[in-house]
């Protein structure tokens, strides 16, 4: 069992609050936990939502006992939750693993350290957040958050409490998309003339109509929904599938999008900015349980008249290219190739002029900025700026027609229907504020 | 079997006029149902084919011509026979396009536990005095987990002018945890509130 701390939760955002005003060196984070400066303090994490995507959370969680302790996991789907508890506790070897079906229990333990946030993208902004006002740093999945208002609010209140907060983009963690990046960076390709991101298509499939279904006795579909907008239950809008209806992400254009599309940003040195433009003609279906868009085609154009495209790739999968004067460059998760292959040799030449920080291991990463109180590779200020790149190539084309971007107010200009779909109302009783 | 009738002469069948004009050729498909007064009768799992047509009207309709239909959206909000996603589709259009003109309308829905959510989707987004007031007058008239909903709603607005209220819900012992935990938030947030 882990020693509870030994001062309460206020007690402790009373003491970020005065370390805070003393810290003078750009990103380097108070810490809020008197242990976590001896480097043999197990960093104690809760887990929110124990399906697909903490699937991959858990081997490399429960695989670093000497370092990383799971104490708590939360689900709103009983079965779920038994699975993940069960998961844990048999790495353990014990039954000491707490289980939640309310989110905001677990975030009020004042021993958990980190919480990964693994649920549906509707949830993923009220759950971070609520874990940030309390004290916690935070891993959570991509896309960052659901829309451009709640990407925001996150990162004001990472900031405002001074919290390491990790977006769950691990490309940024993998060194062939680090040397991609840094290379283009470095002008490697020449002038660049374009990137083109392909994403694989939305995979699950429905009829023009469904039925509404009795709820499992297992689910809390109100809890389940949260903050989206009230809906009959129906199992194939459910778990997974949530990805291709609207009211609960923008199907790959966030899903694969936030992978892909980061790792431009990234080799534009955009991580604090963004496109000044976008235009988009995706096809969405006319009816039907999934409203995402099926074919996915858009334009992001960057001040220095860079375009960023995405495109729906109904094969081979989701890679991004970078093509300049010098000839071009595709990566993926499984390969890379090039024009020409001494492209590929020049990469790995040392002494670049800009370089790039590199991490090998996202969970890794975080850990270590949860000790050190340094921003994580993936820090959610420029996770925020990704997801709104996808967001931004959601609404273009949701819209239809080009639209003018202010990166710095965050806003669209002239266009306030467009403005309005950066945010949107949140069901009972839930809230940004 | 009739003989008689089996070895009569069949009548003949009227030769089919065939019109010159493209369109003549589908009159007898008949009227189109107006898919305006179609989402208004919208079922969750129906197929929404009419909404579909009603959503890109709203989408590709410039600047000068939403006043008009905001006041068709407004039209069908009152269809009889109005279903749950019906009403939550049409304010959905108008969490798009809805301005002023359509508070009038939208406030006895917000006032009503049963409509409360919809209404509240479609009147966040819209800016001004006439959307704060009926925010505001709402607060009276919902309880609970809706009224912590109207709460955030007010804050995320930033309506500071609702701030005495606020403050009498957070330190009344008569309403629940969760009301005012929600006044509280607010008022944290309306103090630091930019527009």
């Amino acid at each position: 069992m882990n020693t509870p701390l030994p001062f309460t939760r206020r007690q402790f955002i009373q003491k970020s609050a005065v370390a805070s005003a003393a810290i003078t060196v750009p990103f380097i984070l108070p810490s809020g936990l008197r242990s976590q400066n001896a480097p043999s303090k197990k960093i104690t994490v809760g887990i929110v939502g124990c399906g697909n995507i903490a699937d991959s959370h858990f081997p490399p969680l429960l695989g670093s006992p000497e370092s990383v302790r799971v104490v708590a996991v939360c689900d709103v789907d009983s079965v779920r939750l038994a699975a993940g508890a069960a998961r844990v506790n048999q790495a353990y070897g014990n039954k000491d693993c707490q289980t939640y079906s309310d989110f905001r229990e677990l975030n009020q333990r004042t021993e958990i350290d980190a919480i990964f946030v693994c649920t549906p993208d509707h949830w993923h902004a009220l759950i971070a957040i609520d874990a940030l006002r309390h004290g916690k740093d935070v891993y959570c999945e991509k896309p960052l958050t659901l829309t451009i208002a709640e990407g925001r609010a996150l990162v004001d209140t990472a900031r405002k409490y001074n919290r390491v907060a990790q977006h769950g983009t691990q490309h940024r963690s993998m060194k062939r998309f680090h040397d991609v990046a840094e290379f283009v960076r470095n002008q490697g390709l020449g002038k660049l003339d374009r990137i083109d991101c392909f994403i694989p298509p939305n995979n699950r499939f429905c009829g023009a109509t469904w039925t509404p279904e009795a709820v499992p006795a297992n689910l809390n579909w109100d809890m389940w929904l949260g903050p989206a907008p009230w809906r009959p239950y129906n199992s194939k809008g459910c778990h997974y599938n949530f990805r291709f209806i609207s009211e609960s992400a923008y199907g790959q254009v966030t899903n694969w999008g936030a992978h892909y599309l980061d790792i431009g940003q990234w080799a534009l040195g955009m991580d604090d900015s963004g496109p000044v433009e976008v235009e988009g003609h995706g096809e969405f279906p006319s009816s039907g349980l999934f409203t995402n868009c099926t074919n996915v085609n858009f334009t992001v154009r960057y001040a220095n008249g860079v375009p960023m495209n995405c495109r729906t790739r109904f094969e081979g999968g989701g890679t991004v290219r970078f093509v300049g004067e010098r000839g071009w460059l595709d990566i993926s998760r499984d390969k890379m190739s090039a024009s020409d292959n001494n492209l590929l040799r020049e990469m790995q030449a040392p002494d670049k002029k800009i370089s790039l920080p590199l991490s090998n291991n996202h969970h890794d990463n975080f850990f270590e900025c949860v000790r050190s109180r340094q921003r994580p590779i993936a820090d959610v200020g420029l996770g925020h700026r990704t997801t709104t790149v996808c967001n931004l190539g959601q609404i273009g084309m949701v819209l239809g027609r080009k639209l003018k971007w202010d990166p710095v107010k965050e806003a669209f200009i002239d266009d306030d229907v467009a403005n309005r779909l950066r945010t949107r109302a949140m069901r009972s009783p839930w809230s940004l504020a | 079997m009739n003989a008689e009738n089996s070895s009569a002469v069949p009548a003949t069948k009227p030769k089919k006029m065939v019109s010159g004009n493209p369109a003549d050729r589908y009159s007898n498909a008949g009227p189109s149902p107006d898919p305006w007064e179609q989402c208004a009768r919208l079922e969750y799992g129906h197929d929404r084919s009419y909404a579909w047509t009603v959503r890109e009207q709203v989408i590709a309709t410039p600047p000068e011509g939403r006043t008009r239909l905001e006041e068709k959206i407004l039209t069908a909000l009152a269809t009889s026979g109005r279903t749950d996603a019906g009403l939550a589709f049409l304010c959905q259009m108008l969490a798009m396009i809805g301005s002023a003109q359509c508070v009038p309308a939208l406030a006895p829905l917000l006032r009503a536990p049963a409509s409360a959510e919809a209404a509240r989707y479609a009147l966040e987004p819209i800016a001004g005095p006439a959307a704060d007031a009926a925010f505001r007058d709402a607060l009276s008239a919902l309880t609970g987990s809706a009224k912590a909903g109207l709460i955030g709603s007010i804050a995320i607005r930033g309506d500071r002018s609702a701030e005495p209220l606020l403050i009498a819900l957070k330190n009344s012992s008569g309403e629940p945890a969760i009301v005012r935990e929600a006044a509280t938030r607010a008022l944290a947030r309306l103090t630091t509130f930019k527009a």
